[in-house]
């Protein structure tokens, strides 16, 4: 319940204002509604009265009417401006808190980043923030709004008619509290349980289609497909459960209003036969009480959905993922530096790791020990070395987003961690091993790299993949590609993420393996493309192929260097002249 | 499930009977309402006369609440559970169907995002809109003729009030249906967005996209929270003006009512002039007279969600995609030895069409097809397993055609090594043994040279890796996936590009292991762009 009530305060703050003019108007609304029920009760039968004693000339109709009227009218209007402000409030509190979310994600380490699945994660940013706009619309305003009409109308019956009155009812708002307390609290477990089964489904889903090859294969697919569909089943047996303790609640709930209109005109009864009060004012507590009804009725539903709230306030409000390393400053990232050409310095310019070691935690052998290698502006170093070597681990301290456990990765003669992100970002980029490509053109895949690139620049980095020949009759920039970049080969895959990272117009590329999945004519003449579009880089390229080591300047063999020395001895023990 | 038959009218049919008893529960609850309100009215007009609290009337006011709340909870749940069962329905077909064919319309997030998001839209038209329209038409007329045997006056302002509002609801419908469908789409959008997004947060990271990426979110939930309130305004806006209707409805009536019973107003009632009782009957039934329409309303925007989903359950439905042949349920393998030819095949690839030469594989060999990307290798692969019917020519496999009846038990007998690893949420050993076999694991690791690749992750087998296999390189991946292959220990093997990703040297210990396989009997199939691959086996250039 807890992260519920946070959520409630972080829809609350989003726009008090707002918030709280409509939570007035709906007291006012339900107000009126009751008032417009007990006033037309009361002048009927006040004018019935005095019809029946002949004074009907003196008695006052207009006020009463011209009342009828004006409640008629303005709970009306009230329920549209109520509606809309609550509303409106509500979905700006949500659009925010996806936004913080994401955000939230996306500065999780590098290793978080990767392990994630996009089908729980986007659960938690849609249908687990949609699931939230029923915490305040639903639940926190209705049950406000049901206390303060309730407590409003027992306070006017006390004072119009009789004590008793109003306190019969109270006890039927108290009665009311207990069905939707108890409903509330007995759904808690099924509407938990069915909205689980339902992240359970949609998650099962993603998996079974994205592996659907596979599994067709190997025979796993049916097997899947009868899980999922016992899933929905269970699904719907969870929901059918939380539908009979809804019925169970409202039939309560009328039953309730039945016994209070019965005791109301029993004791209503009573005190006109006594003489202590007139019959039109002891009609009016019995219309209250059936309008009463209202107030209730909206309760209702949230009560029922309160554990499908609870439980996903719970997901939403927790940290983005277990183990995630969040930093603790919630500021958003600060606007990406314009890149800005090093001054100067050439002593200080290009990349230097030096006596960078790594282990992985639980494994027995570390994966980089004592390595040292610098790689000038205009340079290519080829890193070489067994699959499973640490070459990709070494490209990722040097990129920042891994720290390595001894060492020290400079960059433009800074330390790595001293740079703040996007200045980072916008001076060195990386072809990670595996890259991912939208759903969506060409153009849109590269303009992921930045604003910056007008349409000639993405044409010259295509052609300098390679790609542009590829993907001319396909419609070149305005080719589409499906879901993951499908409907492109491994190999143009690779050129593509390729041409996204040579447009962020490095002064410091990372290229882990760049021409896998490519013939070597291609494989020679995106590498050649490279070299030609950006010469001013430093190049550090984690190579396996001969045609990517006879493109370097220098290659530098990872295993053997384990134990090499200094960051110099290293550069030149393994140099060798390319040209 | 032919086109001509759109799911609404498919679902309407299914439910028909269940909700049309839910609907006469409904309206046996509904009709006790006036006969409450008779009690309550008699109750209060014995006051007036001074005769005091009717006993009888007292019970039958009592009498009569309850019951009817019993009857509407029926009612309720009847319908509930109506719409559950035709929504089940409908989920598994959907399930069934998407699980059964490749080149999918839609991509995995939307079409999950469609059955289990989207399909309750469907619940809520069936439970909520379809009820509402029997009562609809059978409660306003009920109570208008009871209203109009006390006074006509009272029937001549419901009636008045009352016809006016269908007609403002099918204009307000008609505009709802547009911005339900414009939501709708920016919904889809923005979960397009986020679910390719998610799945790149590494790319995002490094190509300093994440501030863009979250600002480019916040514009599309902005975009979709300015939808919504359009779909609201359009919806409250109905409620409203029925409120308003409703409203004045019942204050004419009670202002009507008082001044004639001041007898100030001498028309409208019968012969005998309008009594307290009376007066009060009338009061009580107008707001119900209203509330039916005032449902029926609140439910239209059930109405044009559900035809917003129903329609792209129908574009899903008619999407010409091409079903698995045989389709997925397991099968017998098929006897005969593990050869595969094919003869004049031609394949679809995407919109283009590609010749695949005539080849031949037999047990004890290794063929690999090789040639630049795009050639259509893979679709080679996916045709040699039975996974996509050729557009012409002859696919044979142990011996016989490779047709719907056949394929299942063909593909019993592969093991498939992709090029990218998919790992479901499981554990690394149990994505090793897909088919359960508990073959010799350790030797199968050793075979493929992953050993060390497993002894470096935490927990070993254990262990549960990112869904792209994140945590392993890709040579470790790769090794993984040939060490699968080899515990399977397959009469066909079936491999895409299986040295990508690798230096030369475990590229040499990759093809020695699918060389392995060969020399031990095996079929074994390759598509691949590697030379030294190609110069192991029998190549068939593409």
């Amino acid at each position: 319940m807890r992260p519920l009530a946070r959520v409630l305060r972080l829809i609350w703050s989003a726009a008090p204002g707002l918030m709280l003019r409509g939570a007035l108007l709906s007291v006012a609304v339900l107000l009126a509604g009751i008032m417009l029920l007990g006033l037309s009760g009361w002048f009927i039968t006040a004018t019935g009265l005095a019809g029946l004693a002949g004074v009907g000339i003196a008695f006052d109709v207009f006020r009463p009417s011209a009342g009828i009227r004006l409640l008629a009218l303005g709970r009306a209007a009230g329920r549209y401006g109520e509606r809309l402000l609550t509303h409106d409030a509500t979905l700006r509190a949500l659009a925010g808190l996806r936004v913080t979310l994401l955000r939230a994600r996306m500065r999780a380490d590098w290793e978080t980043l990767g392990r994630l699945r996009p089908g729980p994660a986007l659960t938690r940013l849609t249908a687990d923030i949609d699931a939230l706009d029923g915490a305040a619309l639903r639940l926190a305003l209705p049950v406000a709004a049901g206390l303060g009409v309730l407590l409003a109308t027992a306070a006017g019956l006390w004072w119009l008619t009789h004590w008793s009155l109003a306190l019969i009812i109270l006890a039927q708002g108290a009665a009311a509290a207990v069905v939707l307390a108890r409903l509330g609290r007995r759904s808690l477990a099924p509407s938990m349980r069915a909205e689980r089964r339902g992240q359970a489904l949609l998650r099962g889903t993603v998996a079974m289609l994205r592996g659907q090859v596979d599994m067709a294969v190997h025979g796993g697919l049916q097997a899947r497909l009868s899980l999922l569909l016992a899933r929905g089943r269970g699904l719907e047996r969870a929901a059918a459960r939380l539908e009979r303790m809804s019925e169970r609640a409202d039939a309560g709930l009328g039953v309730v209003t039945a016994v209070a209109v019965t005791l109301l005109l029993l004791r209503g009864g009573m005190l006109v036969e006594a003489g202590r009060l007139g019959a039109a004012a002891a009609a009016v507590p019995v219309f209250a009480a059936l309008a009463l009804q209202e107030a209730v009725a909206l309760i209702r539903p949230g009560m029922s959905g309160l554990g499908a709230m609870a439980d996903a306030a719970r997901r939403a409000m927790a940290p983005p993922e277990a183990g995630a390393e969040t930093p603790p400053d919630p500021a958003p990232f600060p606007a990406p530096a314009p890149a800005v050409i090093p001054g100067g310095g050439a002593q200080g310019a290009g990349l230097v790791l030096e006596r960078i070691a790594l282990a992985r935690p639980g494994a027995d052998l570390p994966v980089l020990e004592n390595v040292s290698l610098r790689v000038a502006p205009g340079e290519t170093v080829a890193l070489t070395g067994p699959s499973g070597g640490g070459k990709s681990t070494l490209l990722l301290i040097a990129a920042g987003v891994l720290a390595p456990q001894r060492g020290e990765v400079r960059i433009d003669g800074r330390p790595v961690a001293a740079w703040d992100e996007p200045a980072l970002r916008g001076r060195l980029a990386m072809l990670p091993q595996r890259s991912q490509l939208l759903a969506g053109t060409v153009a849109e895949n590269l303009a992921l790299a930045g604003g910056h690139a007008d349409a000639a620049e993405m044409e010259a980095v295509l052609e300098a993949v390679a790609l542009a020949p590829v993907l001319a009759p396909r419609g070149g920039m305005a080719a589409r590609l499906g879901e993951g970049g499908a409907g492109l080969s491994g190999g143009e895959t690779r050129r593509l993420a390729l041409a996204r990272v040579l447009l962020r117009r490095p002064s410091i590329l990372l290229l882990d393996e760049p021409t896998e999945g490519l013939d070597p004519a291609t494989a020679a003449r995106v590498l050649d493309g490279i070299r030609r579009i950006r010469p001013a880089a430093a190049i550090l390229c984690a190579a396996h192929r001969p045609e990517e080591k006879l493109w370097a300047d220098r290659v530098f063999p990872l295993s053997s260097c384990d134990k090499a020395g200094s960051l110099d001895s290293g550069q030149s023990a393994n140099s060798r002249n390319g040209a | 499930m032919g086109k001509t038959d759109p799911l609404m009218s498919r679902l309407t049919r299914a439910t028909r009977p269940g909700l049309r008893r839910a609907g006469l529960w409904r309206l046996a609850g509904e009709l006790l309402w006036p006969l409450q309100a008779a009690c309550l009215a008699a109750v209060i007009g014995g006051w007036a006369t001074g005769k005091g609290t009717e006993p009888l009337a007292l019970a039958g006011v009592l009498a009569a609440g309850i019951l009817r709340s019993l009857a509407e909870a029926r009612a309720q749940g009847l319908a509930a559970r109506t719409a559950a069962a035709a929504l089940e329905a409908l989920r598994a077909e959907l399930l069934e169907t998407e699980a059964a064919r490749l080149d999918r319309s839609l991509s995995s997030g939307t079409f999950a995002a469609l059955v289990v998001q989207k399909l309750p839209a469907l619940r809520r038209y069936l439970a909520r809109y379809r009820p509402a329209r029997i009562r609809v038409a059978v409660i306003p007329p009920v109570l208008l003729g009871l209203s109009g045997a006390c006074s006509w006056a009272v029937a001549v302002i419901l009636a008045l009030a009352g016809p006016l509002i269908p007609v403002f609801m099918a204009l307000v419908g008609m505009a709802a249906k547009e911005a339900s469908a414009r939501q709708m789409a920016e919904l889809g959008n923005l979960t397009t967005l986020l679910t390719d997004r998610l799945a790149m947060l590494q790319d995002i990271r490094l190509l300093g996209a994440a501030e863009r990426t979250a600002r480019d979110f916040a514009t599309r939930a902005e975009t979709l929270r300015a939808r919504t309130m359009e779909v609201l305004r359009i919806a409250f806006l109905s409620s409203t003006v029925l409120e308003l209707f409703s409203a004045i409805g019942v204050a004419m009536v009670a202002v009507y009512v008082g001044f004639s019973l001041l007898g100030e107003l001498n028309f409208g009632a019968w012969a005998t002039p309008l009594t307290l009782s009376e007066g009060i009957f009338v009061l009580l039934l107008a707001p119900s007279f209203f509330q039916p329409l005032r449902d029926l309303a609140a439910a239209w925007h059930d109405k044009a969600e559900a035809e917003a989903v129903a329609a792209e359950i129908d574009a899903l439905t008619a999407a010409s995609a091409d079903a698995i042949p045989g389709g997925i349920a397991p099968a017998p393998a098929l006897p005969g030895p593990a050869a595969l030819s094919f003869r004049g095949v031609r394949l679809r690839r995407g919109a283009a069409l590609v010749d695949i030469p005539d080849f031949e594989a037999r047990p004890g060999t290794l063929t690999v097809l090789s040639g630049p990307s795009g050639r259509g290798k893979s679709s080679a692969l996916m045709a040699a397993m039975g996974l996509l019917a050729p557009e012409a020519g002859r696919i044979e496999a142990a011996g016989r055609p490779l047709t719907a009846e056949t394929a299942p038990g063909w593909r019993a007998r592969i093991a498939w090594l992709p090029q990218a690893i998919h790992m479901p949420g499981e554990s690394l050993a149990a994505f090793l043994d897909p088919r359960g076999r508990r073959g010799d694991m350790a030797a199968a690791l050793r075979r493929a040279g992953a050993r060390d690749v497993v002894a470096h992750l935490p927990g070993g087998l254990a262990a549960r890796l990112g869904e792209s296999g994140t945590g392993i390189s890709g040579g470790e991946a790769r090794r993984l996936l040939l060490a699968r292959a080899i515990a399977m220990s397959p009469e066909l093997v079936i491999a895409d590009e299986p040295t990508a990703d690798l230096d030369a040297a475990t590229a040499a210990q990759v093809i020695a292991a699918l060389e392995g396989l060969a020399a031990g009997g095996a079929t074994v199939i390759a598509a691949s762009h590697d030379p030294a691959l190609a110069a192991a086996g029998r190549e068939v250039a593409l």
